[in-house]
């Protein structure tokens, strides 16, 4: 059952019926995984990050991020095996269903993240994980 | 949903795809290759030697492949890296550690070092001593010589790090040849003696890998703590399991070399189970101190037992890089034992590896955590050459670093090799694979993809290797 406006859709990682909702935060760097660290405010949001790698969200999913978005990547790159392990409900390779643009492997992609991020930075959102293949992204106002 | 998986193992049985997508190779003008098990039957029909079929120990000790052998196993493991990473070539930049960068250098300094480091290591110890290697691991937790470093030594050395040499056209397809039957008959011999089943791969055998002896595991399992799922305990085994394999990664700079798993062995309960080893603080790497700070140790050993019939379980795979994947994919609310064991260094005995109940978890997952961001930190203020260069000594130093330490030639590979040198070659790429996106389009449109593996000639001359550049 959808609880708000379905937005956008992904690879959903893998099923639960856990919900993440909270506020999307774009991380850009390293350093704004850190500030989001040290501010406390980690289960308030649910992350934005470009990449589908581990690495860069390490800390965060170590200290209890709620939910991740990515733009790329799937449920084989490392984040998406790290997000089932820690059971953090995870859609990857995002895109706006309002929208005719898609990632490409390997392609120019910038104008695709710019409009993504764009959308979701600051939305409060549901991730709807039910699925086994397709992971929903729900606007909740 | 009935649990089914154990059809899976039936001799005509195709097993389920995991994703749409299907190989081509160097097989342009036949069919496509769809991935798992009905992929593997037929890229076996497609051989011409008998290098894909269960192998005799004599064959094993041969010295040498044959042409068509060795075109066989390069046919074979370009499908195998297409199937095992095809689907993680759509992640993109990490944001973090420049991973295209540093796998693309690591692979193409791996063909060029590596015959010579796995040549002088058989010459120390010979073909049994090879062999032993890989049968040292069947009664061991927490090594390092297991499923994805032995397949790294043949798939990343051999396959991907020629991929990589003959896409930025500084070497032809029949060139290296005798290096090229180092490289895999070495893969070869470590892995025939890890399996003793004849097989060599995990994705030929229908994605097994149940490497460890009865004895060996009855000496394990009363270890495993019931646990039920939602309970406090399971979630503690959870995020430890989560929090130490994410460590794992990162401490191998955003790599599977950290991560071993074997499996699926079958307990008389009917349940399944996996045993995860998780590499949390290699003392090789100058980064891991702060997890000496945090007093992690090298090895962590998960023990999970599934539930099949509680997911419906209908295929789990333990790939040839070490991974479970099952479908459905989520395995983790049907855990319903686990165990944890310690291995503090590398060649702590595996008399003196002991087992930590899930209730004292606590402190050590604390460890994990405090180092996980002691590290990421470290990392994030290293500048991208660094991160390249250190990424790079992950796999090329990595891949055979346990092999060497056990065969005992790690320190002549050192100080007689220069093991921890960067060949000259490999520093005149580093700028080569910076330009017109030869990193971000190669390592996905040509290694993952399995599209530039090009066969060796029929006649090929096996000693011509180096002789004309240009």
């Amino acid at each position: 059952m959808s609880d708000g406006k379905i937005i956008g859709e992904g690879y959903n990682c893998f099923e639960t019926d856990k919900r993440a909702q909270g506020t999307v935060l774009y991380l850009p760097d390293p350093n704004a995984v850190i500030s989001l660290i040290q501010s406390g405010k980690l289960k308030e949001h649910v992350l934005l990050a470009q990449g589908g790698t581990t690495t860069f969200l390490a800390p965060a999913l170590s200290m209890g991020a709620i939910g991740v978005i990515t733009l790329s990547g799937a449920p084989e790159s490392h984040l998406g095996i790290l997000s089932r392990e820690f059971q953090i409900p995870c859609i990857m390779t995002a895109y706006l269903l309002s929208s005719e643009a898609r990632y490409v492997t390997g392609g120019e992609n910038d104008a695709h993240f710019d409009e993504v991020i764009g959308a979701l930075n600051g939305k409060n959102v549901s991730l709807n994980c039910t699925d086994g293949e397709t992971g929903l992204i729900e606007l909740l106002d | 949903m009935a649990a089914d998986y154990l059809q899976r193992y039936e001799e005509n049985d195709d097993g389920l795809r995991f994703q749409e997508l299907v190989y081509t190779g160097n097989f342009v003008d036949m069919d496509p290759v769809p991935d798992g098990i009905l992929g593997d039957r037929i890229m076996k029909s497609r051989a011409v030697s008998g290098v894909l079929e269960r192998v005799e120990i004599e064959a094993v000790r041969d010295d040498e492949f044959t042409i068509a052998e060795l075109n066989d196993l390069n046919n074979y493991l370009a499908w195998n890296i297409w199937d095992v990473l095809v689907m993680r070539a759509t992640e993109g930049a990490s944001g973090m550690i420049p991973r295209q960068e540093y796998e693309l250098l690591a692979l193409m300094h791996e063909f060029y070092r590596w015959p010579e480091l796995l040549n002088m290591t058989t010459a120390e110890i010979g073909a049994q001593g090879v062999l032993d290697l890989g049968a040292s691991s069947r009664s061991e937790i927490g090594t390092k010589i297991n499923a994805v470093h032995d397949w790294a030594i043949g798939a990343a050395g051999f396959g991907m790090g020629r991929c990589a040499l003959l896409a930025l056209e500084v070497i032809g397809p029949d060139d290296y040849i005798e290096e090229s039957s180092s490289i895999l008959k070495f893969m070869q011999r470590v892995l025939w003696g890890k399996r003793q089943d004849g097989w060599i791969l995990n994705s030929q055998d229908r994605y097994r890998c149940q490497i460890h002896t009865p004895e060996f595991l009855d000496s394990l399992t009363p270890a495993i703590e019931p646990i039920e799922s939602g309970s406090p305990p399971h979630d503690a085994l959870i995020q430890f399991n989560a929090a130490a394999e994410l460590l794992s990664f990162l401490d191998h700079f955003d790599c599977r070399l950290g991560l071993g798993d074997t499996g699926p062995y079958q307990l008389p309960n009917g349940n399944v189970l996996i045993i995860r080893d998780l590499f949390c603080n290699e003392d090789a790497y100058h980064w891991s101190d702060v997890c000496d700070h945090e007093g992690v140790p090298y090895c962590y050993t998960v023990m999970l037992e599934i539930d099949p019939q509680g997911m419906g379980l209908q295929e789990i795979r333990v790939n040839d890089i070490s991974t479970t994947f099952t479908r459905p994919k989520n395995y983790i609310p049907n855990v319903v034992g686990g165990a944890i064991f310690v291995r503090e260094k590398w060649d702590t005995p595996i008399e003196d590896v002991y087992p930590v109940p899930v209730a004292e978890l606590g402190p050590r997952l604390t460890g994990i955590q405090n180092a996980t961001f002691k590290l990421y930190t470290k990392l994030s203020r290293m500048s991208r050459r660094q991160l390249i260069m250190n990424g790079m000594y992950v796999y090329y130093v990595g891949m055979i670093l346990p092999h060497l330490r056990r065969a005992g030639t790690y320190e002549k590979a050192c100080v007689d090799y220069d093991f921890w040198e960067i060949d000259q070659r490999i520093s005149n790429h580093y700028y080569e694979i910076g330009k017109r996106d030869f990193a971000k389009v190669t390592v996905p449109n040509k290694i993952f993809s399995g599209a530039g593996y090009l066969p060796f000639s029929e006649n090929a001359d096996r000693g011509r290797s180096k002789y004309f550049w240009g």
